[in-house]
């Protein structure tokens, strides 16, 4: 009898993994942006390394507004700061809080929106309409009520897990405001999913509601979870840049949003100093299409329609 | 007739989905009716004994095979195992050892398996589940004795395939594997072979014949085809729109029907050798009403050859018409 005692390898998880990988990257704008992106994250790695530590205006070397030259590749500004420099740090900044802030938005919309799927009923309609409350609410108006709260709990200096109050706010209200999204998505696909006949045979075989979510609902969510978790990060940096822009970033720690911010405060824009205000703009559109490039072809991936097997 | 030797008891089980009425019904407080999928069954399974449920589509077998199951629950009537009612027991711990007990085998077998699940995790989800094994070594070695016993062997080339790199066959036999691996004493199979090709339908039949003789598990086994029960069964129940129109043993039902509609299911499939039927009769007309409006009186009356006055008005008794036989139609009277 013992030799009939199998031996459980999990070699098929690895095959498939392996499977959808080749499938994946086979995609061009997958590899587009997963290039961008592994770029973008070796900046914000080791920022330090690659430009030295952040400038202040009492480190800074350069004139002020000069334009890109071979001392200063990305020009300075206005009191004569390395631009590069500064995108380069503000790569870090603005790479985390948009990739805690998905984390957030992900675990919110996931359980939130498997709850109400799976439930139905009265659990349902109630988390639907807190969905709903949340989808429609500005995050601009939510950041401006968080702030002072915040700030005033914490006080100005404090730092919040290695992150200046300002930053946690932002990072809070961008997973506030981006959750709803994603937790529509996943009740959707929640609500076929439980009529599949598998959940039946679960619980026939005397599963609980909870590993059933777990165990079988939660693996079928993985492609949407996935796919949209790209685009919620691609949003996130997006609103990541514009808060800042407003005036919520932090100049202590500069994002690309905030670098924005001070070039138009310093009039780059009248003052044709291009390099100051294209340089943040163009690294955060970058990231963000990137992104988007990732999680269309995720979807594409993962898309029952066009996969062989569904 | 109740039984000592009865495992299933089903008294009147009925099972009625409301309709979700349109605006206008709604505006006029109007009671949109009810899909009647079953309809007052009375049935009963004993230790160690095949029971085929036959009827066409649409006329409830998946879901009194549900309402067993525990899967859904049925709008009127009890539900007994051993004499224990089990109608109103509800959540996963209480439940959890009829669970044990009763388990099923799915219409369709891709649909039942989760493609994320690796052959290994389907089978051992109600060991660990219902909490029947202590450690890793105890789950394998059932796991591993459940699918031989199901036919796929050796069991280490499965266990650590999907669902999709199996073939039809081999799939049924996981959800066999995952339903036997609890060592049940009853087994509703919902249409276990319908989906498979004749050759490998022989053998997951024999692999259910085996269980039974083995392990004098009982068996409900659910299929559209007569000639099929009459094959696997050692009872035959046939039902027409929720209702069961005729029981018996399974060579009573296939060589003496009594009911028109059975004797129509009959000569349907000629197949069957042995002696030709009792009664001749026109082949079947019309499609089976919905349930969702069931006829009045006997609800085969409309496509009945031998309907009269009296079945268009009153529903017929179910009466005994031979030993242990038993038939809903009013010709029985005469
Ligand atoms: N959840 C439900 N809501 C409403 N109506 C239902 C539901 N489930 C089944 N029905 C209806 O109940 C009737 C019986 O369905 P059931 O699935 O039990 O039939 P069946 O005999 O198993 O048919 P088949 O041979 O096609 O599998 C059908 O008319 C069906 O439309
Ligand atoms: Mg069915």
């Amino acid at each position: 009898m013992s030799d009939r005692i199998v031996q459980y390898s999990p070699s098929g998880r690895a095959g498939a993994i392996k499977g959808f990988l080749s499938k994946f990257l086979g995609y061009g704008g997958a590899q587009l942006g997963l290039l961008c992106l592994v770029f973008f994250i070796v900046l914000a790695a080791v920022p330090n390394i690659l430009v030295g530590p952040l400038e202040t205006a009492g480190t800074a070397t350069g004139d002020f507004l000069a334009p890109p030259s071979g001392q200063h590749l990305l020009g300075t500004d206005e009191v004569g700061r390395d631009v590069l420099n500064m995108v380069v740090h503000g790569a870090r900044i603005s790479l985390t809080i948009a990739l805690l802030a998905t984390v957030i938005s992900l675990i919110l919309g996931t359980t939130i929106g498997m709850t109400a799927g799976y439930y139905g009923g009265r659990v349902d309609v109630w988390l639907m309409r807190l969905t709903d409350f949340f989808f429609v609410m500005p995050s601009f108006v939510l950041a401006l009520v968080i702030t002072p709260v915040v700030l005033e709990v914490m006080g100005r200096g404090r730092e919040i897990l290695g992150f200046r109050p300002s930053l946690f706010v932002i990072l809070v209200v961008i997973g506030m405001t981006s959750w709803a999204f994603v937790a529509r998505v996943v009740r959707s696909q929640t609500l076929s999913l439980k009529e599949r006949t598998f959940i039946d045979r679960a619980r026939v075989a005397g599963s609980s509601n909870f590993s059933i979510m777990v165990r079988h609902i939660l693996p079928n969510l993985v492609p949407q979870i996935a796919a949209n978790g790209a685009l919620v990060v691609a949003g996130a940096i997006y609103v990541e840049t514009s808060l800042s822009f407003l005036g919520l970033g932090d100049p202590l720690q500069p994002s690309w949003g905030t670098l924005l911010s001070l070039a138009q405060r310093a009039g780059a824009a009248s003052a044709g100093a291009w390099w100051y205000l294209g340089a943040p703009g163009l690294c955060a559109l970058t990231v963000s299409l990137s992104f988007v490039l990732i999680g269309n072809a995720l979807d594409d991936t993962f898309n029952p329609r066009r996969r062989v097997i569904p | 007739m109740p039984d000592a030797a009865d495992i299933l008891r089903l008294e009147s089980i009925k099972v009625h989905f409301p309709i979700q009425g349109g605006l206008f019904d709604r505006v006029l407080n109007r009671p949109a009716g009810a899909v009647r999928a079953v309809d007052g069954i009375d049935l009963n399974v004993r230790r160690g004994e095949i029971v085929a449920l036959v009827g066409e589509s649409g006329s409830g077998k998946t879901t009194v095979g549900r309402v067993i199951t525990k899967l859904a629950q049925p709008t009127g009537g009890r539900l007994l195992f051993e004499g224990r009612d089990m109608t109103s027991v509800q959540g996963t711990s209480a439940l959890r050892p009829y669970r044990h007990r009763v388990q099923m085998i799915f219409q369709d077998a891709y649909q039942a398996l989760n493609p994320r699940h690796t052959v290994f995790d389907i089978v051992a989800e109600p060991l660990r589940s219902l909490r029947l094994v202590k450690n890793g070594t105890q789950l394998a070695e059932r796991v591993s004795e459940a699918l031989a016993a199901a036919g796929l062997n050796p069991p280490g080339d499965f266990v650590s395939r999907f669902p999709h790199e199996l073939s039809g066959g081999q799939r049924q036999r996981v959800v066999i594997a995952g339903a036997l691996a609890v060592r049940p004493e009853l087994i509703v199979a919902d249409e276990p072979v319908s989906m498979l090709d004749v050759s490998i339908r022989a053998q997951i039949l024999q692999v259910l014949i085996d269980l039974r003789d083995k392990y004098n598990m009982a068996l409900l086994f659910i299929t559209h085809d007569l000639p099929l029960a009459w094959l696997i069964a050692d009872r035959i129940a046939v039902l027409y729109l929720g209702r069961l129109v005729e029981i018996g043993s399974a060579d009573e039902i296939t060589f003496n029907p009594r009911h028109p509609y059975t004797i129509a299911l009959r000569n349907a499939t000629p197949q069957i050798g042995g002696n030709p039927c009792r009664a001749e009769l026109p082949a079947l007309q019309g499609e089976v009403p919905s349930a969702a409006r069931v006829p009045k009186g006997c609800r085969f009356h409309p496509r009945c050859p031998l309907a009269f006055d009296r079945c268009r008005q009153e529903e017929p008794p179910t009466v005994e018409v031979g030993s242990r036989h038993m038939s809903a139609c009013w010709l029985n009277e005469r």
